[in-house]
């Protein structure tokens, strides 16, 4: 676990405090018991409030706790008390519900990543419920942890951010996921915007942030494109991405642009390029 | 006018289906755990079913601003069947306990064996120690002598009729229905059971207090919209929208809310998923589109 527990936001009522504690002391040191009774309740007796923004961690742990909910980290307080096996945190996560599932994963951005945890990503990797997969990827480095585990590792990873491109969630939300860009993703995220492309589709903006860390074929060409791109937040992620690879052939298209670039921080942007 | 759908089979509909029902004012479904229009040979069957109600469903439900709910139940049609029957029964205690869930049901009886009647003696303390009301399936065949047997055993374990939601019943039912303090349930068809104007004439004649219509969708010849439908011809007879909305929204949920897992005042928005959570300060929307 992270170093210390993170606390309830403050406005979790004193009822639903002292319901916690007694039903820590009711699960403590029991796998199994109480807590699939328990579990499912927790978003019905803690709130479902989202807490503060605020980054909490320790041992190479992290979480921005303002992507998680009170009853998240109440979960976090029932699991550290019950310390489940790994089949009883299996079990609550495939015979949970939608809340349950969620919970189960935010609590294990808390957590080492171990054994069970990569089972639950891989449960995650293949469900289409959008909240379950943003628990197991978002607002956390359990994903950046994992990758390495040989398990799990680059291809696992790879698998989990395409999909985070599908679905459109914000690369800043994955925390540190940034720091393992590869080539191999950058090929699968330009495969992706060109087939979207083709379709007449929105392209995921984040793709020049990840791709310029990890140039491949085809990579320079598509963040000179994007600087011309009609969209802002394309052309603000292609900007960045062209300052992040650093590339001196793309100093030119930058300078290009800067002269007719109409939103200030984009040009701020080009401006560091161009220099 | 908002819309609470009280009996509706959605996993065997589609997204359409969905659309059109929040765009007549259907701002919340339950769905009963029902038979799925053949035999289930297993429990692991009926758990990968229960965990769809409580989380796939919800979801999809979710998308098109719907809120979705249900109650579990071993049927009465498979309680009939011993390789399922005792190993359901095994594991509803645990999805009794979801937060979604907000009845026992369908329970009751359908062929009326002495199987049915002893898993829905057996289901209806399940409900008494999981503190929730219960929604009665009644026969479609020998539906009177059906009702009465329901009705028996319902006061034999003096179980509160307040309770208890007797579905898919008629103009014959409701007179046995009327003063026996449970809720009556009428499932409108396009072609079977019970039609628009029947139910018209029915309110007409009883009135809608401790009344629910659905529509029962299913995966035969239904249609979701009925609630509305039935609505829209209530108004054209002259109903005043507060007697319209206490049968098409009042009584559903305080018939579900007896359970105190249901909360009113978090129907007053539609359902929601996209969540577009602010990160780290910064207010701009990032999250997904679900349309994108």
């Amino acid at each position: 676990m992270a170093e210390t527990l993170p606390s309830l936001p403050a406005s979790v009522p004193a009822a639903a405090r002292a319901w916690l504690e007694q039903s820590c002391q009711a699960v403590r040191g029991a796998d199994g018991g109480q807590l699939p009774v328990l579990f499912p309740s927790l978003p019905r007796r803690i709130g479902r409030e989202p807490c503060a923004p605020a980054w909490h961690g320790g041992g190479g742990i992290l979480v921005h706790l303002g992507g998680l909910r009170a009853c998240d980290l109440a979960a976090v307080h029932l699991l550290a008390a019950a310390r489940p096996g790994a089949g009883t945190l299996l079990d609550l996560f495939l015979r949970g519900d939608l809340e349950e599932r969620t919970m189960v994963l935010r609590s294990r951005a808390f957590a080492p990543v171990d054994a069970t945890t990569l089972r639950l990503l891989d449960e995650a990797q293949r469900s289409n419920m959008l909240p379950v997969f943003e628990a197991a990827t978002c607002d956390s480095n359990l994903l950046a942890r994992a990758h390495a585990w040989p398990e799990f590792g680059v291809e696992g990873f790879n698998r989990m951010l395409l999909k985070v491109a599908f679905l459109g969630l914000p690369l800043r939300r994955v925390i540190e996921a940034e720091t393992h860009a590869n080539a191999e993703l950058s090929r699968m995220l330009q495969d992706l915007a060109s087939e979207r492309e083709a379709a007449g589709r929105a392209v995921w903006p984040d793709t020049y942030r990840l791709i310029a860390r990890a140039p491949v074929a085809g990579t320079l060409a598509r963040l000179a494109g994007g600087l011309e791109h009609g969209a802002d937040e394309l052309r603000m992620a292609a900007a960045e991405g062209a300052l992040l690879a650093g590339r001196p052939e793309l100093v030119p298209f930058a300078r290009e642009r800067l002269a007719r670039e109409p939103r200030a921080e984009i040009r701020a942007v080009l401006e560091r390029l161009s220099h | 006018m908002r819309i609470f759908e009280p009996h509706a089979h959605m996993i065997s509909r589609v997204t359409d289906d969905y659309e059109r029902m929040a765009l007549a004012g259907i701002r919340a479904v339950l769905e009963p755990a029902f038979w799925l229009g053949q035999n289930r040979t297993s429990v692991g069957s009926f758990a990968d079913y229960f965990d769809m109600l409580i989380g796939w469903e919800r979801f999809r439900a979710q998308q098109f601003g719907v809120h979705h709910f249900c109650t579990m139940a071993l049927n009465p049609r498979e309680a009939n069947d011993d390789r399922v029957n005792d190993a359901v029964m095994e594991i509803l205690p645990r999805y009794l306990e979801k937060d979604s869930v907000l009845g026992v049901g369908e329970i009751g009886l359908d062929d009326q064996t002495r199987k049915e009647e002893k898993y829905f003696a057996g289901q209806l303390e399940l409900a008494l120690r999981h503190d929730l009301p219960v929604l009665v399936h009644t026969p479609h065949r020998d539906k009177k002598k059906g009702f009465a047997r329901c009705i028996a055993i319902l006061q034999d374990m003096a179980f509160p009729m307040q309770r208890v939601l007797l579905d898919h019943g008629n103009e014959e039912t409701i007179k046995i229905t009327k003063d026996l303090g449970c809720w009556s349930g009428f499932s409108i068809y396009p072609h079977t059971k019970m039609d628009e104007n029947r139910m018209v004439a029915i309110c007409k004649e009883y009135g809608v207090e401790r009344m629910i219509v659905n529509s029962a969708a299913d995966w035969g010849v239904s249609d979701p919209l009925m609630v509305p439908k039935t609505a829209l011809k209530l108004e054209q007879a002259g109903f005043s929208p507060e007697r319209i909305a206490t049968l098409v929204w009042d009584n559903p949920i305080a018939f579900f809310a007896q359970g105190g897992r249901l909360v009113a005042a978090e129907l007053e928005r539609p359902a929601g998923i996209d969540r577009r959570q602010t990160f780290a300060g910064n207010s701009v929307l990032r999250g997904q589109d679900p349309e994108r």
